[in-house]
């Protein structure tokens, strides 16, 4: 599904990611891991295609297509799908609305009928219900006040409206706490299908105690220092990132 | 200033001499209200229009209007298919409508108010004592030399009085018509004195529109809310790009009386909009809200003063501009907290959108504060839509032209959301939401 080659970028004039390449396939799991400042962040807004982040040289296939030749929507109603680790407030844009105008450009893209409001809060409703969120959440402005936690709930809940192909969850359980973690992981798993794939990025293993990854990567400085199973998650939380931290 | 510049002063204001003069001779001012109208010819021959340096004016370059050589608007015919396009839904029987500033009985009707509302001519309003004196000392104190300009030309316009404890249930609507000219300038100065006596309520939009274009609507309304009385009040400005509009509202709440104000401004090639309010005792609300959405040479401004002189009011103001093209837009806002207002709580933020590189925003937002125990609050931004929330709703599927759009919109809407007549925020996004989609491609 996704093939990243030897991939250098950065940010401004800054080289953040120098030689990363990752290979995820269909129904896997995937947890990159890693010191904060590694690159985990970076690698997410590449995969999306933040304005401000450059490619300098190397290969991102997506589907068998060369995802850095899409625009940033073009990713999205490919089927990428990115969790913000700071979910963006947008005061004045109701998020019931927004919600459905995301779901219906999908719809559009797929050559399908776009959904009325009426319909759409029905889906929005039962994925609401899936992540035990108050139906206030509708009302609200997009993320406008939301504690963190609803912040990644609503993340997770444009996950669930949208069917990505392809999930990059970035920092998905930091701020929340242990309940709500469950609840998001939860949401994730019951998404989680043998089409389609998870890109889990995150610094702490306690969300892998809830999503199971099939593989962990461990990104430092911009490189991937070592990859394995879901136990070399353990062994980063038992014994930190210093062990596999290249030093110069 | 230039001799030039002088020079067009000097002789603009010789040709409103020569202007009120024909007023006094051919158009005939009401006994009752000449001395009014002397009065403020006074005020205005010691204001005098207003070069760059004035402090008033610094955002707002009257030039070309007081340079304009204008007429007193005669009287034109209205088509009532036009007044009826411009009265809201739900105003049917409770709108008065003031072509050139005159009301028009034929064009109204105000049969749903009943006998909550007493709805008279400004000479008939000035026979009471209390209103006489309330003009009377409005105009020896005012600093607005257009206002001025209006008082000094009053002759028309309307009296309105909310009884006592009386809640009148349905908005009423003052649509304000200007017939505008197809050669030369002409000036209208409609006038609108609105009282509410103690424990009265109403809700009041009022719309100005014109025919034609090529006028100078110069309008004043005076509101005086008595204690415990409540006042909800919407403005919108929809009149053709190639009108002057200037309109200044002078707020007076008394004990815990509150006053609720929105204005919406679709914007001309002069917009100018006067606040000027008086806290004068304890436990008075006051609310100001407005939005502009200026494109091509659009241009509004604002200018607000606050006077809180009792204790334990609270006022509040949010502004907003969208400018495109080569608009412009200013606030120049000032709250004045006496040594007695004490736990005065006061808010004042004013945000400016940007969508090109041509548009220009002045802001000045002041605070004047004497008294020692009071929160005030203000601020300003200037800026363009927000990269991470135009990039956040891209990685949601929606293209850079929807992302843009309904970020534009939300702008505006937290605005048009407060005017609490469903049908005026209808109206305001298919008017002037739909000016930016039309900007926007």
């Amino acid at each position: 599904m996704l093939e990243i080659k030897d991939l250098y970028a950065g940010f401004d004039e800054t080289e953040i990611l120098k030689g990363i390449s990752l290979s995820v396939k269909k129904g896997e799991t995937h947890a990159i891991m890693g010191p904060n400042g590694s690159g985990k962040s970076t690698l997410a807004k590449i995969l999306s295609g933040h304005p401000s982040y450059i490619v300098t040289s190397g290969e991102v296939l997506f589907e068998g297509e060369n995802l850095l030749d899409l625009s940033t929507e073009e990713r999205s109603l490919a089927g990428i799908f990115m969790g913000f680790q700071y979910p963006v407030e947008i005061p004045g844009v109701n998020n019931a609305e927004f919600l459905r105008m995301a779901y219906n450009a999908r719809q559009v893209n797929e050559g399908k009928d776009e959904v009325d409001p009426l319909d759409f809060d029905d889906i929005l409703q039962e994925k609401m219900d899936l992540l035990s969120m108050e139906s206030k959440y509708k009302e609200r402005s997009c993320n406008d006040g939301f504690s963190g936690g609803e912040k990644k709930k609503n993340e997770i809940l444009q996950m669930a409206i949208l069917r990505p192909l392809l999930s990059v969850l970035d920092e998905t359980d930091s701020g929340l706490d242990i309940d709500a973690l469950r609840v998001v992981a939860d949401g994730v798993n019951r998404l989680k299908n043998k089409d389609n794939a998870l890109i889990l990025i995150t610094h702490y293993q306690r969300l892998l105690d809830h999503i199971e990854p099939d593989f962990v990567h461990v990104l430092s400085k911009g490189t991937f220092v070592k990859s394995g199973g879901k136990d070399l998650a353990h062994d980063l939380e038992a014994q930190g990132y210093d062990w596999l931290t290249p030093t110069n | 200033m230039s001799s030039a510049l002088a020079e067009n002063k000097n002789s603009a204001e010789s040709a409103f001499f020569s202007l009120h003069k024909t007023f006094l001779e051919k158009v005939k001012p009401h006994a009752e209200l000449l001395p009014l109208n002397r009065s403020a010819l006074g005020r205005f021959e010691t204001l005098r229009f207003p070069d760059r340096k004035h402090e008033m004016f610094t955002f707002v370059n009257t030039k070309d209007l007081v340079t304009s050589s204008f007429s007193l608007q005669t009287e034109n015919p209205v088509q009532s298919e036009f007044v009826r396009q411009h009265v809201y839904a739900g105003c049917e029987q409770s709108h008065l409508t003031l072509v050139d500033g005159i009301l028009r009985p034929d064009l109204s009707d105000a049969t749903a108010l009943g006998t909550s509302v007493k709805i008279e001519s400004l000479v008939e309003a000035a026979k009471s004592e209390s209103v006489r004196n309330s003009l009377k000392i409005s105009i020896e104190q005012e600093n607005d030399v257009f206002a001025s300009i209006n008082s000094s030309f009053m002759k028309q316009g309307i009296g309105l009085r909310v009884f006592r404890n009386k809640q009148v249930g349905v908005p009423l609507q003052i649509l304000h018509v200007s017939t505008g000219s197809g050669n030369g300038s002409v000036m209208t100065v409609p006038r609108v004195f609105v009282h509410l006596e103690p424990l009265a309520e109403l809700k009041l939009i009022t719309k100005y529109v014109g025919v034609k274009g090529n006028y100078f609507i110069n309008a004043v309304q005076d509101f005086t809310v008595e204690d415990d009385a409540a006042l909800t009040y919407t403005q919108v400005q929809a009149d053709p790009d190639d009108a002057w509009h200037f309109s200044k509202n002078r707020i007076l709440l008394k004990r815990n009386s509150r006053f609720f104000g929105c204005q919406a401004s679709n914007g001309t090639r002069l917009v100018r909009h006067h606040s000027e309010a008086r806290l004068s005792a304890p436990g008075g609300e006051l609310e100001l809200n407005g939005v502009s959405v200026l494109v091509e040479d659009e241009q509004a401004h604002n200018f607000i003063r606050i006077h809180h002189e009792a204790d334990h009011c609270t006022s509040s103001q949010h502004f907003k501009n969208i400018i495109n093209d080569r608009g412009r837009a200013s606030f120049d806002g000032t709250v004045i907290v006496d040594k007695g207002a004490q736990l005065t709580n006061s808010g004042q933020l004013i945000d400016n959108l940007m969508l090109s590189d041509d548009g220009r925003a002045d802001c000045k937002p002041n605070l004047m504060i004497f008294a020692d125990d009071v929160k005030c609050a203000h601020g300003a931004t200037v800026g363009q839509l927000d990269v991470n929330q135009l990039f956040y709703l891209k990685t949601r599927g929606l293209s850079e032209l929807v992302a843009k759009k309904l970020l534009t919109r939300s702008f505006a809407e937290s605005i048009i959301q407060k005017i609490p007549f469903p049908q005026v925020v209808k109206e305001l996004n298919n008017t002037l939401l739909k000016k930016l989609e039309a900007d926007h491609g």
